[in-house]
């Protein structure tokens, strides 16, 4: 190792950065994807319309309709039409639910016996109507259990379930989603400086130094890969900031584990960037390929969008083929869990991480080389 | 033993395409050595596998020690000094030139000491940029940029300097003052110097000279030497009479020998010669006669005081240029001095600043104003702008449907120009596997399918080989005689101006000079060739 070489494109990476203005790419991309998407991606479902035919008119199906009115979740209207006027008003998207209430409903609920409450819900968007879908039960079912901690003699099973998330009891997005956007960020932002610095010196001709001169390949890389190290550092910092500060997220793990963790991370991102430079010649074709090569998996395979877990055979297996998934399980766990290097999976996904870091890096030294491609 | 010997060197790219085929030669301390030929010839390909940047076959014998790949080559690197082809390539352009010098000297391992400042300090005096030194390297001119990049490859006192066309491009005293740090070092360090160039002037200055052509090595020795083979072949312009003979412009080359007098050989003629010798047969290039006469006005342009501005850059100042009916007017200038500029304000692709541009008898003063004329002007761009995916009859056609051409008059135009510009079996090819002479007559086709009566042509000579550059100026000519139209060309090869009816001189955006070839020899009574005329006003300039 040489540290004058190292020292001066080291240097000379910053000046260029610096003066070219890139540095504020740098960190506009990470900025971008943790604020943009933050903000802009919503899984829980508010302001649904609702329309309910309430076809008892009683005191009981009155207070079930009321619940509904109050929720923030529903905007609930209510009338008096026949059903198939009801459907008409889903077909047009005017209404994106109808609840039926029978006209025994108050009856048979004394009585205990089984009611049947019709729901349609307008399905173009599966995933929504599922949502609404839920909220209209967990309505009904809150609804019953209040009625019968009113009528103790009130029994039914319906009652048992107890819709509660954990982890994240508030159920707020931003504690879903920004965790792995963070994962997302990090994925990307160092992998595409990475493959610029180095396929810029290849576009220009300026690789034509290191190719003609007795510097090492290792000095080289090294020089290369510590100012997007460094820079990308910064934005473990920033993004951690934002999380906690802007999106409110609580962070219940260790710093350490965390700053650990992302900066293995964003090794094995920087590895990746190595590695498009090898194969690409201009600036363009490597950013868009380093885009597709990250963005899509990256996001993909966040755990945002679907877990892990609850993927298809093939889909599991090609998430466990991108580091994404190792990194966001313990950037999940540091904020929202806390369970640390206590969890044998945590220090697994670690040893992974070094591993895929160790792996392309050294794929990438072995497959640079100090001569022109023909 | 010489110092340094390359034995039957071979470099391959893809698909087995031969880069350089065994190629031979040798050289012994402070050498200058010039490779000589036009682009794609090899030249880049042989200084690769010196420099060890490419994979190879063959021996390279450095200082007694051989290498056979890049990986061998790394234990000399430290030796050489390398430039590769292209303006400031191995420049960061946001970085000063005092950085360049201090990155260089570190990725060399120098340590900065008081003799590396002392040798900095000397380098930069030579390259005259001692005044510069706090200036980024994307702000210097061709030249500047040129002498930097050879000051960097010079910084750690390479025994072996590689130097792939330092030349190309840098206006005329650049070029001088780079051949006098050249000459020092190989003086005082006892440098081998290998230098690529596409300037015959400057085989003079070297110590011997490679001839490349069809990717190998044609012949060798010092100009002199080189000149002097071709001697009696070369004679004052004789109609031919045998097949082995070739009448130019100005000169007959034959085989056999002829009654008329010999003439001054150059060293052009070795490349003419040996196409003789080759049994090369050059296309015969025709243009048939305009069945219209056309009604030209006697002025066909005319530019007062044009002016274009970039930022606090003025890349024309106030230029005054008339292009009449039926000449041919060379726009002449380094790299830099506003020649591609001016061409662009003349077509409307840059907006003119200041100044009165009249085209055709027509004032120029509103997009629509060129709209009416655009029928009549043809244009061939610096990097000729064909669509690379399809075929040169496919672009044709394309070039032909712009100007509403009817199909079956495209189709008998398209036929007539491969017989006369000599393109015939290249219809079907793609632009890409054309040899660059072919693609450039053929972009010439493209610029005047629609008959155009005056044509702008932008640097259509830079890289292409001796012959090629000799046919182009034919095809140039016999357009003028037979229809008669106005041709505005500009080059950086001095040389070239012998060929035109009057030549523009630009320097930094200013017109220089202005007249035609004979008084241009007349005021210059001492000068041998164009060349030295142009010097002359670039060093009155300064």
């Amino acid at each position: 190792m040489n540290i004058g070489v190292i020292k001066a494109y080291t240097l000379k990476e910053f000046k260029e950065l610096m003066r070219t203005r890139m540095i504020f790419t740098v960190y506009a991309l990470p900025l971008t994807i943790l604020v943009l998407f933050g903000y802009g991606i919503r899984m829980e479902v508010t302001h649904s319309r609702i329309l309910i035919i309430d076809n008892d008119q009683s005191k009981l199906s009155g207070e079930l309709v009321e619940k509904f009115k109050h929720s923030k979740y529903f905007n609930t209207t209510e009338a008096n039409i026949s059903e198939s006027k009801a459907l008409k008003l889903i077909k047009q998207a005017k209404k994106d639910a109808i609840i039926i209430i029978p006209t025994s409903f108050e009856k048979r609920l004394i009585k205990a016996q089984k009611i049947d409450i019709a729901i349609f819900i307008d399905g173009s968007f599966p995933n929504r109507a599922h949502t609404i879908e839920n909220y209209i039960e967990s309505v009904i079912i809150n609804y019953l259990q209040n009625y019968a901690q009113r009528y103790p003699t009130f029994s039914t099973n319906i009652i048992a379930i107890n819709p509660r998330s954990l982890f994240n009891q508030a159920m707020r997005d931003e504690d879903a989603i920004v965790p792995g956007l963070i994962g997302l960020a990090l994925f990307v932002s160092p992998a595409i400086l990475t493959a610029l610095l180095i396929v810029k010196e290849k576009e220009k001709g300026t690789i034509f130094n290191f190719y003609a001169s007795s510097i090492n390949k290792e000095d080289f890389l090294i020089a290369k890969l510590i100012p997007p190290f460094l820079l990308h550092s910064v934005s473990v910092l920033i993004l951690f900031l934002i999380a906690v500060y802007l999106f409110r997220v609580p962070f219940r793990g260790s710093f350490a584990l965390y700053w650990f963790s992302s900066e293995l991370y964003v090794l094995v991102s920087l590895s990746v960037g190595l590695l498009v430079s090898i194969v690409t010649r201009s600036q363009i074709v490597a950013l868009v390929l380093t885009v597709i090569i990250t963005i899509l998996p990256g996001f993909l395979y966040s755990g945002i969008i679907l877990p892990i877990s609850s993927m298809s055979r093939e889909s599991y297996i090609e998430a466990h083929m991108f580091p994404v998934m190792y990194y966001n399980h313990i950037a999940y766990d540091t904020f929202l869990i806390g369970q640390g290097l206590s969890s044998k999976k945590i220090v697994l996904y670690l040893i992974i991480l070094m591993g895929f870091a160790c792996v392309l890096l050294n794929l990438g030294w072995f497959l640079l080389k100090k001569e022109l491609k023909k | 033993m010489a110092y340094l010997e390359v034995n039957k060197v071979t470099v391959l790219y893809k698909g087995n395409k031969i880069g350089i085929k065994e190629a031979s030669f040798e050289a012994n301390e402070g050498d200058i050595i010039g490779f000589i030929g036009a682009d794609g010839t090899g030249k880049s390909s042989l200084m690769h596998a010196i420099a060890g940047v490419v994979k190879f076959e063959g021996e390279i014998i450095f200082d007694k020690y051989a290498y056979h790949s890049p990986k061998e080559a790394e234990k000399i690197k430290k030796h050489m000094g390398f430039m590769p082809q292209g303006l400031g390539l191995i420049l960061y352009n946001t970085l000063t030139v005092e950085e360049h010098l201090n990155f260089f000297a570190s990725i060399r391992n120098l340590i900065m000491d008081k003799n590396f400042k002392a040798y900095k300090q000397k380098l930069l005096h030579m390259a005259g940029l001692s005044r510069f030194t706090e200036r980024e390297a994307g702000h210097l001119s061709g030249g500047m940029k040129q002498k930097l990049s050879l000051i960097c490859a010079l910084i750690h006192k390479p025994k072996l300097l590689l130097l792939d066309e330092p030349t190309t491009g840098v206006d005329p005293l650049s070029r001088l003052e780079l051949w006098e740090i050249l000459d020092s070092i190989r003086k005082e360090e006892g440098t081998i110097v290998i230098v690529s160039t596409a300037y015959m002037q400057e085989a003079s200055k070297m110590d011997k000279l490679l001839l490349f052509e069809d990717n190998g090595i044609i012949a060798r020795g010092s100009s002199k030497e080189l000149i002097n083979t071709v001697r009696g072949n070369t004679y004052e312009k004789t109609p031919c009479e045998s097949e082995d003979c070739l009448e130019l412009y100005d000169t007959t080359y034959s085989l056999k020998p002829l009654k008329s007098k010999h003439k001054e050989p150059t060293l052009e003629g070795l490349f003419f010669v040996s196409a003789l010798k080759n049994r090369k047969k050059l296309p015969e290039i025709s243009v048939s006669q305009r069945k219209e006469p056309l009604d030209i006005p006697p002025i066909v342009m005319e530019a007062k005081q044009l002016t274009k501005k970039f930022g606090s850059f003025v890349a024309n100042d106030r230029i005054d240029i008339k292009l009449k009916r039926n000449e041919i007017l060379g726009l002449f200038g380094a790299n830099g001095a506003g020649k591609t500029t001016f061409i662009k304000m003349l077509l409307g692709l840059y907006p003119i600043d200041s100044g009165e541009l009249t085209l055709l008898s027509q004032p120029i003063r509103s997009g629509r104003d060129r709209q009416k004329l655009k029928s009549k002007i043809g244009y061939v761009s610096q990097h000729f702008a064909l669509y690379k995916n399809m075929s040169v009859r496919e672009n044709l056609i394309y070039f032909a449907n712009i100007h509403q051409i009817p199909t079956h008059e495209t189709l008998k135009r398209i036929e007539r120009y491969a017989e006369e510009l000599g393109f015939s079996d290249y219809l079907d090819a793609m632009p890409k596997d054309l040899p660059l002479g072919i693609n450039q007559r053929f972009s010439i086709a493209a610029a005047i399918i629609h008959e155009p009566v005056v044509l702008f042509l932008d640097e259509p000579t830079s890289g292409v080989d001796v012959i090629a550059r000799y046919q182009l100026w034919q095809l140039l000519r016999l357009l003028k005689e037979k229809w008669g139209i106005s041709i505005l060309i500009t080059t950086h090869y001095m040389s070239e101006a012998e060929y035109c009816d009057r030549v523009v001189l630009l320097k930094d955006g200013k017109k220089v000079a202005d007249d035609t070839v004979e008084n241009f020899y007349k005021k210059h009574p001492n000068a041998n060739n164009f060349e030295e005329i142009f010097l002359e006003y670039y060093k009155e300039a300064n």
